[in-house]
């Protein structure tokens, strides 16, 4: 969506355009996409700004990423001038194996997921960021070159750090270092438990896990996905995902709908997944 | 709302109603700081506190604009007294304001 096409939907010759084109207007309001977009002077302003209520991240609004909102209140204050939101979207590649890494991103309702390839096959899922976490935690263990592709599952938004910064913060807050280590564990954790789960169980409970699990980090029960991108996720042929994805439509445990996927039975579909879904959880 | 008659005072001190506003802004973007600023300095002396200000801020509350059909912010809505009446941009036109406000203008 082009600024142009925003500008254009506004009603010609009316005193928004020409309140534009005197430079008064920070924002547009577009109902046809439901998005308030900044333009570019009022952005750079505020990207600028360093009180957090001035960004429009009331200090007093909920946080919504897990990371962050499990620091206290005062180390969270710090980090929040360096911070910025950005809209990530479908299909964007955050970080390539070997790549420097330039930002830390914390999801707010966008879903990242880590993949690795081994050579001649498609890229696997090894992991996969939402809500709960962060995107770069590599940077935190002191290495800042990223070992996987980053790679935005699910259009939304995430708070952005740059590297040098984040670098400071983390050495400066003891919070955030025991925060960062925990949730390192955890995925940790999450990778040994995949490696099990891959070698031992089958697509269909995989499968339903791995919807299981992309709901929990978009906290929604809808999200799209093709057959082919979670053929690549399970490592598996597409045709044994659409199989299982089968499976549990006939089981009206989902739908699943030109790439669309929603979770009509959740603990139906719990049933389903094998165990590893609630071990990982823990 | 309510809406309560005051004898005319003074020129200048030109109240009769309380005047309703709700002012929508973009953060701590510079148009909409400027036109708070605007907006108040214009309160102080026409309305002397016979106004209700709200101030929206769309990035906090995008729901909001939209539902209220506000296109562009900073945007200003006269509510109360009727006509209502809408000014956009950051307010430093201050004869466009007061026009809104259906204020007259000490220096006219």
């Amino acid at each position: 969506m082009s600024l142009q096409n925003v500008l254009s939907r506004l009603p010609k010759g009316g005193p928004e355009q020409r309140a534009i084109e005197a430079g008064e207007i920070d924002a547009i309001i577009d109902r046809a996409s439901s998005n308030v977009i900044l333009l570019p002077a009022a952005r750079r302003a505020l990207r600028g700004l360093s009180s957090d209520a001035r960004r429009g991240l009331s200090s007093d609004a909920p946080i919504a990423n897990g990371v962050l909102a499990a620091l206290p209140r005062k180390d969270y204050l710090a980090l929040l001038d360096g911070l910025e939101p950005v809209a990530l979207t479908y299909g964007t590649v955050l970080y390539e194996p070997g790549e420097l890494i330039a930002h830390v991103f914390f999801p707010v309702d966008c879903l990242v997921s880590l993949l690795t390839a081994v050579e001649g096959h498609p890229a696997t899922e090894v992991g996969m960021v939402g809500r709960e976490g962060i995107v770069g935690i590599t940077l935190a263990l002191g290495m800042d070159v990223s070992s996987i592709r980053a790679l935005v599952q699910g259009t939304g938004t995430a708070m952005r750090m740059n590297a040098a910064r984040f670098r400071r913060e983390f050495e400066r807050s003891l919070p955030l270092q025991r925060g960062l280590y925990r949730y390192a564990n955890a995925k940790l954790a999450l990778a040994r438990q995949t490696v099990a789960c891959n070698q031992f169980h089958a697509v269909e409970p995989r499968l339903a896990r791995w919807l299981l699990m992309t709901s929990d980090r978009l906290a929604s029960d809808e999200f799209i996905l093709t057959q082919r991108l979670l053929a690549d996720i399970l490592g598996v042929l597409r045709a044994a995902v659409s199989r299982a994805a089968g499976s549990l439509q006939q089981r009206r445990l989902i739908r699943y709908r030109r790439g669309k996927i929603r979770i009509l039975d959740r603990q139906g579909l719990e049933a389903a997944s094998c165990r590893c879904y609630t071990r990982i959880e823990a | 709302m309510s809406r309560r008659r005051h004898t005319p005072k003074k020129r200048g001190a030109g109240v009769t109603t309380v005047v309703v506003l709700r002012l929508y802004i973009a953060g701590g973007a510079p148009n909409s700081v400027q036109a708070i600023a605007n907006l108040e300095a214009i309160c102080r002396e026409y309305l002397k506190g016979g106004h209700r200000l709200e101030v929206v801020d769309v990035l906090e509350h995008p729901g909001r604009a939209m539902a209220e059909g506000v296109l562009v912010t900073p945007s200003l809505e006269k509510l109360s007294p009727l006509p209502t009446a809408n000014v956009v941009g950051n307010l430093s036109d201050k004869a466009k304001v007061l026009l809104a406000l259906g204020v007259k203008d000490k220096a006219q």
